[in-house]
């Protein structure tokens, strides 16, 4: 007589299983005895079913105590002694994928078996993800090693009636199992008689915990992780923007600041004047609108207070050349890491172009001045009024253990206009800093500016503020390209500043009652070098025109003057100079990369704070590699209600359009912050815990605790029974579901 | 090393870990909101032949944290009866609850039920609808949509879901209602507002049954929100056996991500036109009630 | 109440009605009730009872009646209800819960033929169906056996060292509907002898547990074990029921069984219920003419009283059993009983006798003509059908 054990777990039909089996032998003439150990119906719980084949008719109707074979379906249920009263000679006979071990200790001096029957099973879709059906399959793995032929076990199955994918399976099973012998001496562990103590029916001691750690059944665990939101990817300052915004949500907005204040000094200015890439990613934009994270990041700015600055204690002292955002944000970042800094700065106030070139009614001169202020209470010495040379660049490099150099972009981009009749254009950097220094009025007069950035706007509606009776801006290409921020140019044609599209200046001359600029209508041709259409000259006729005008700006963009650095330098990779001797010398900011934005100029800061650091004592600080992104298809969207933002304040048109008070006024709810705490909460914290608890509560087990941990949960594993309502449950990506 | 809020003690929980159900199963997430919902109030469990007494596990440990009385298949009703009244008349307050399967409810158990409504017995009564005799291995049972397929209807129910809400009603007893694991804030109103009324109180959750249904374990609360947006399990209440409040209408979500998840629809997947019927007709139902007889006054949610 | 003329039925629910009131100052009482002829007197008479401290549930089955029962003695109150017949067959479910539950119901089983086809008079085999169910059998032959023996069943099922439910039964009509006169127990009296119901295993919030979920077969064998151990308690604690009886009431009450004359009986039968005591009168006028003859009214059925029973029939060579029941495929349900008990009596002659099946009136020429095919043999036969209506 054979005697065969199966052990599986509910659901993966063990039982089926011997009945496959005994009739394979049935259908051979022998007699067969199939039956399981029957107790309730669940899924995952260990059960064990039996086969006997023998000659002669088979009257023993216990259960196998001494196999000849032992099929495992589930190699979690391995454990030590489960071959103990095996005979010797066969097979233990086990679905496992071909990596994983661990079993040989337990099954030494045996023959094993093994195929990856789980993966034959989901490949062909028997069964559920969770809870895949491996009988079919195992029983062509089986046969193989007891010596029947496929085509025995093919009429077995057929016998039962399973067709197609399930012999399909079997077949493959048939083919692929492998067996071997492992080395050692077969155990044979001395087991005690397990005692069953059976209370009494009025013993104080019933109604005890479940015996069962249930986590054994389990084939996944819940896994905790922490995605990117789209919008730290995409932050150029390298801000944790789904970090301010829970602070600010739960009203916590010193903590809200101290999460800007580790990558960025300045998020009062980036709170009204960065382009906001990340509202651009946010994923709440494919449910109704995105979060307003500029506003947030003003308000956490606004009323957050400052922690107190760090005290310099090392003896390296480093040199800043440049004090516009790039340089701050390098001083700031070094100053906390201890180093004592001087900050060298060619014009006689801080701030470079958040000084010069960004307009008040943008950004106040109070806002600028708080947060520099903020930044100078580290130890940062500055000297101002020094225009420094390629020589005083080598005196500091022996002066001091590092250098950085974010001098910005010196030249500005000039354009021909022929003899200009006696009206010389302005440079547009040039007329803001006039204007700034109150220096510049205008009494009505028509103002053309000629650009598509954020300085023609900003000039354009200075030069409105100012007095201009009417101010046009000329730009060769459409609206759409131009880089200028949507909201800029938006307010300014609110304020009634006429814009042009496809325009370009030909020439500027006299007419004889006044400055005229010639103008030639343009048209969209294909794509140039910027990726965006080349404008080409409209050939007819009526598209050269003029313009009558009384001043001309212009702002066609800025490049950098590297005569600054020692000869012979290059920039690599944007940020990083080599090749010298003396202190290293590191470049940043629009200075080394043109990327034109504050937000960019102060990610730069930080990397090149962290670049000179490791240079002078090899700590790495750079962050690890970043996990992947979030996106939408992470976010459960339906999890949440539709609200749109909170409604923002702005000065109307017809005040703003004559003065430089700032135009934005914040969220209008609130005082202390209302507005901004309702649209923080709006945030949906994309593939990062916020402890909303969700997971918690649907758990059917209620095996999850709160921790205080970077997690925010702790799963129970000695219960978790792998079902995955927790990784549903979660409304953001933050758990997902592992192999065991 | 971080700080973990301890949880109440395994030991307290009404479902403790360590039980046997399936993973996913829809009555382990009922059981911790009916938890939730309970709060302090320790209740009084009876629980007829089904997987909820499974669920207690092996004498002599058990699987619930609170008293728990295992009665034969059609009694619960009836030994429930029998512990309130005493409870009565010794003043104890704390709820005696049934928690008892589609069997034990719709069929076996029904002219058990019948009279214990018709008596107004002090009794919460809880229905986990899975659609089949779970326990058994997933045959047919009264709760049985049209066309799914159970072991012993491998060609699908011909016949339609008995409409058990209807019939409580008509017991006029104070309070019926369904209950959803996809809309947690209205299941814990409901526990806590039966909580506060006496006399008769029938609540039915419709519970996914991941082995019976062939379904994922993971999209058990998923498929529940699908079945009420979609229209096939309404959300609502009905108040004195004649007061309708209807508490979310279908949203027009097809009904074909719901079935498409669950091989016990394999017959429907391409033939929904009995299954669409039903809904259809479930809802001119409902709607007819909760236009002629509103529930109007909101009762006043326990403190 | 003392000195009374009442029936069957009407005592019944009057000393439940007692026994239930005499919980009062503990968890009191309740009830499942559900009507079934010859019964439903008893359950009228317990609807209109003003309970101190209970309630007379009026369900819609007797299934649920015992659960009702169940119920309530899971919540630590005495408890009791009444069937017959069909009734009893529906309960049947419930009776073995109740059994293995361990909980001390009293039920009161109007003996009533079972159908189908539909009869509505007396026959024993209602409640011997039950024999399995682990309950305690008291068959009453008076209407002041019955009032007794009630009493006698809550002292002995709640005590402790039994604590099983517990089948008193009676003849339908021939008991339930028959006026006698019969001293019935007063409130003050039961007080003294029935002590507060105390269920050691009711549902508890300070100690939560799960009871009659599932067991292994390692628990059920302890399990049914403990049940029998508990069983063989009944008699040494039915002997101190009886004995405080006594003190309160100044009789005795019958134990497990009556012997009459059956010291030097050569034969002796053995009957239950009113056919005992027809029977009674019959050897006894055959007693007088001079005739070895005696009898047993077999009074407990479960557990059956093996010891007392062979101490009971003394020498004698022939014993002849009067079975108002009948298993078919086997014979009377009394009569195997007795033949397994006399397997240490090889020597004895046993003879069933089928009579009265169906509820016919069993007369005494009836039973003189059973005595004279008893003296007549010489070796037992299988079952004797005697038509009582020869």
């Amino acid at each position: 007589m054979m005697e065969i054990t199966i052990c599986g777990r509910g659901g993966q039909g063990g039982v089926t299983l011997a009945k496959i089996i005994a009739s394979a032998y049935f259908l051979k003439g022998k007699y067969v005895q199939a039956f399981g150990v029957y107790a309730a119906e669940r899924s995952g719980a260990p059960l064990q079913a039996f086969v006997r084949v023998d000659d002669e008719e088979i009257t023993n109707h216990n259960q196998v105590e001494h196999p000849d074979h032992i099929v495992v379906l589930d190699r979690t249920l391995i454990a030590a002694g489960m071959d103990a009263s095996m005979k010797p000679g066969g097979f233990i006979i086990i679905n496992t994928p071909a990596d994983k071990t661990g079993f040989e200790e337990h099954f030494s001096g045996r023959k094993v078996a093994t195929v990856d029957a789980t993966s034959i099973a989901v490949a062909h879709g028997l069964g559920t993800r969770t809870v895949p059906i491996v009988n079919t399959v195992m029983a062509g793995s089986i046969a193989r090693v007891l010596g029947l032929t496929l085509t025995e076990i093919l009429a077995a199955l057929e016998h039962l009636n399973f067709t197609g994918v399930n012999k399909t399976c079997a077949r493959e099973a048939y083919t692929l199992v492998a067996t071997r012998s492992l080395p050692g001496e077969i155990h044979r562990p001395s087991m005690p008689p397990a005692k069953v103590r059976v209370a009494d029916l009025f013993d104080e001691d019933v109604g005890g915990m479940p015996k069962i750690k249930t986590g054994s059944w389990a084939t996944e665990k819940p896994e905790r992780r922490r995605l990117t939101p789209p919008c730290n990817h995409v932050c150029p300052a390298g801000n944790d923007v789904r970090g301010f915004i829970d602070a600010v949500g739960k009203q916590e907005y010193d903590r809200a600041l101290s999460v800007l204040l580790q990558t960025s000094p300045l998020p009062a200015v980036c709170g009204r004047v960065c382009p906001a890439p990340c509202m651009d990613t946010c994923n709440r934009a494919e449910f109704d609108q995105s979060v307003n994270v500029r506003e947030i990041e003003r308000a956490a700015a606004d009323l957050g207070v400052r922690p107190a600055p760090v005290r310099a204690w090392r003896d390296a002292a480093v040199a800043v050349v440049g004090s516009g955002p790039a340089g701050l944000s390098t001083a700031y970042q070094l100053a906390r890491l201890g180093y004592p800094v001087t900050l060298f700065e060619a014009g006689d106030e801080l701030g470079g172009v958040l000084r010069t070139g960004i307009p008040a009614y943008r950004l106040p001169r109070e806002v600028l001045d708080r947060e520099i202020g903020y930044i100078l209470s580290h130890d940062i010495s500055v000297r101002t009024g020094q225009v420094l040379t390629r020589a005083d660049m080598l005196t500091l490099s022996r002066e001091f253990q590092a250098v950085f150099v974010a001098t910005g972009l010196q030249h500005v981009s000039d354009l021909d206009l022929g003899d200009q009749a006696g009206v010389t254009p302005l440079q547009g950097l040039h007329f803001l800093e006039q204007v700034r220094q109150g220096n510049m009025r205008l009494t009505g007069q028509r103002v053309v500016v000629i650009g598509g950035g954020n300085t023609a706007m900003d000039a354009a509606r200075s030069a409105l503020r100012i007095g201009a009776r009417e101010v046009r801006v000329l730009y060769r290409r459409t609206r759409s390209e131009m880089p200028a921020i949507f909201e800029e140019v938006e307010q300014a044609l609110e304020e009634g500043i006429i814009l042009d599209e496809l325009v370009a200046p030909v020439s500027l001359q006299d007419s004889g009652n006044g400055p005229v600029l010639t103008c030639q209508g343009m048209k969209l041709g294909p794509p140039d070098a910027s990726g965006r259409p080349r404008p080409i000259a409209d050939t007819n006729p009526e598209a050269r025109f003029e313009l009558a005008c009384d001043l001309v700006i212009l702002a066609l963009g800025q490049s950098h003057d590297i005569s600054i650095l020692p000869e012979g330098s290059e920039i690599k990779e944007g940020e990083a100079l080599l090749g010298l001797s003396g202190a290293p010398l590191f470049v940043g900011g629009d200075f080394a990369t043109n990327a034109g934005t504050v937000a960019a100029a102060i990610g730069c800061g930080l990397r090149a704070a962290r670049h000179i650091h490791r240079t002078l004592t090899g700590e790495d600080l750079f962050p690890p590699a970043e996990e992947p992104v979030a996106t939408p298809a992470q976010i459960r969207f339906q999890r949440f209600e539709h609200q749109p933002p909170e409604a923002v304040r702005t000065l109307s048109p017809a005040v703003r359009r004559r003065c430089f008070d700032e135009v934005h006024l914040g969220f209008q709810a609130g005082p202390g912050g209302a507005g901004a705490v309702a649209e923080a909460q709006r945030c949906l914290s994309c593939g990062v815990c916020n402890r909303c608890d969700r997971c918690l509560e649907y758990c059917p087990e209620g095996i999850l605790r709160r921790s205080d941990g970077e997690d925010g949960y702790v799963f129970d594993l000695e219960y978790c029974k792998g079902c995955g309502v927790c990784m549903t449950a979660c409304p953001r990506g933050a758990i997902y579901m592992a192999q065991l | 090393m971080s700080a973990v809020t301890p949880s109440k003690p395994y030991e307290t929980h009404l479902l403790r870990p360590g039980n046997t159900n399936c993973a996913g199963c829809g009555m382990s997430i009922g059981l911790q909101w009916l938890d939730e919902a309970l709060g302090d109030e320790k209740p009084v469990l009876v629980i007829p032949s089904c997987c909820g007494i499974v669920t207690a596990g092996a004498f002599p440990t058990s699987g619930y944290g609170v008293p728990t009385a295992a009665t034969t298949f059609a009694s619960s009703p009836a030994v429930a009866t029998g512990i309130s009244a005493v409870a009565a008349m010794n003043g104890i307050d704390n709820p005696v609850i049934c928690w008892a399967g589609d069997g034990g409810s719709y069929d076996i158990g029904l002219a058990t039920l019948s009279a214990a409504a018709e008596r107004n017995e002090d009794i919460i009564y809880i229905c986990y609808d899975n659609e089949i005799y779970g326990n058994t291995g997933g045959q047919r049972s009264g709760a049985t949509p049209v066309g799914a397929v159970t072991s012993t209807t491998p060609e699908g129910k011909t016949e339609r879901k008995k409409d058990l809400m209807a019939i409580m009603a008509a017991h006029r007893i104070p309070y019926a209602a369904t209950l959803s694991i996809g809309h947690r804030e209205d299941f814990l109103r409901k526990i806590r507002y039966a909580r506060s009324v006496k006399g008769f109180r029938f609540l039915v959750m419709l519970s996914p049954c991941p082995t019976g249904w062939k379904s994922e374990p993971d999209q058990s609360t998923e498929l529940i929100e699908l079945a009420v947006r979609c229209g096939l399990f309404p959300l609502y209440e009905i108040f004195d056996g004649r007061r309708y409040r209807i508490n979310q209408r279908p949203d027009n979500t097809s009904i074909e991500p719901y079935i498409r998840q669950q091989r016990r629809f394999s017959q429907v997947w391409n033939n929904t036109g009995a299954l669409q019927a039903f809904i259809d007709a479930q809802w001119q139902y409902l709607d007819g009630m909760a236009t002629v007889f509103p529930a109007k006054e909101k009762p006043p949610l326990p403190k | 109440m003392g000195r009374t003329l009442a029936t069957g039925n009407h005592v019944a629910g009057h000393t439940l009605a007692l026994a239930g009131e005499a919980n009062r100052n503990a968890r009191g009482c309740c009830a499942g009730a559900y009507p079934i002829t010859p019964q439903t007197e008893i359950i009228e008479f317990l609807s209109a009872f003003r309970f101190n401290k209970g309630r007379v549930v009026l369900v819609e089955s007797e299934h649920s009646a015992m659960a009702v029962c169940i119920g309530a003695a899971l919540a630590g109150a005495r408890t009791f209800t009444a069937s017959s017949s069909n009734g009893l067959a529906y309960m049947t479910e419930n009776i073995f819960a109740a059994g293995y539950y361990r909980l001390p119901t009293v039920m009161i089983a109007v003996n009533r033929t079972l159908g189908p086809p539909w009869n509505i008079w007396v026959d024993q085999g209602d409640s011997l169906m039950m024999r399995d169910a682990a309950w305690l059998q008291f068959y009453c032959d008076s209407h002041q056996d019955l009032a007794d023996t009630i009493l006698l069943a809550f002292r002995v099922a709640e005590d402790h060292r039994v604590m099983l439910p517990v089948i008193v039964a009676m003849d339908g009509f021939v008991t339930s509907h028959t006026q006698m006169v019969v001293d019935l127990p007063t409130q003050e009296q039961v007080d003294a002898l029935l002590p507060p119901c105390n269920i050691p295993h009711r549902l508890k919030h300070a100690h939560p547990a799960t009871f009659g979920g599932m067991t292994f077969s390692n628990e059920t064998e302890h399990h049914r074990y403990a049940i029998q151990h508990s069983m063989e308690q009944v008699f040494p604690v039915l002997e101190e029921a009886r004995d405080e009886f006594e003190n309160i009431f100044g009789r005795r009450p019958a134990g497990v069984l009556e012997a009459f004359d059956t010291e030097d009986a050569e034969i002796v039968l053995v009957a239950c219920n009113t056919m005992a005591r027809t029977l009674h009168n019959v050897v006894r006028e055959r007693r007088a003419r001079g005739e070895k003859i005696g009898m047993i009214r077999q009074k407990l059925f479960r557990p059956f009283p093996r010891e007392q029973f062979l101490a009971a029939i003394g020498a004698a060579k022939k014993i002849a059993v009067l079975d108002r029941n009948h298993s078919p495929g086997s014979g009377g349900i009394f009569w195997q009983e007795i033949a397994t008990t006399l397997r240490q009596r090889p020597d004895v002659l046993l003879q069933d006798y089928l009579v009265g099946l169906g509820g016919g009136d069993v007369t005494p020429d009836n039973i003189n003509a059973i005595i004279d095919d008893l003296n007549q043999r010489q070796a037992s036969s299988p079952p004797e059908w005697k038509d009582t209506s020869q």
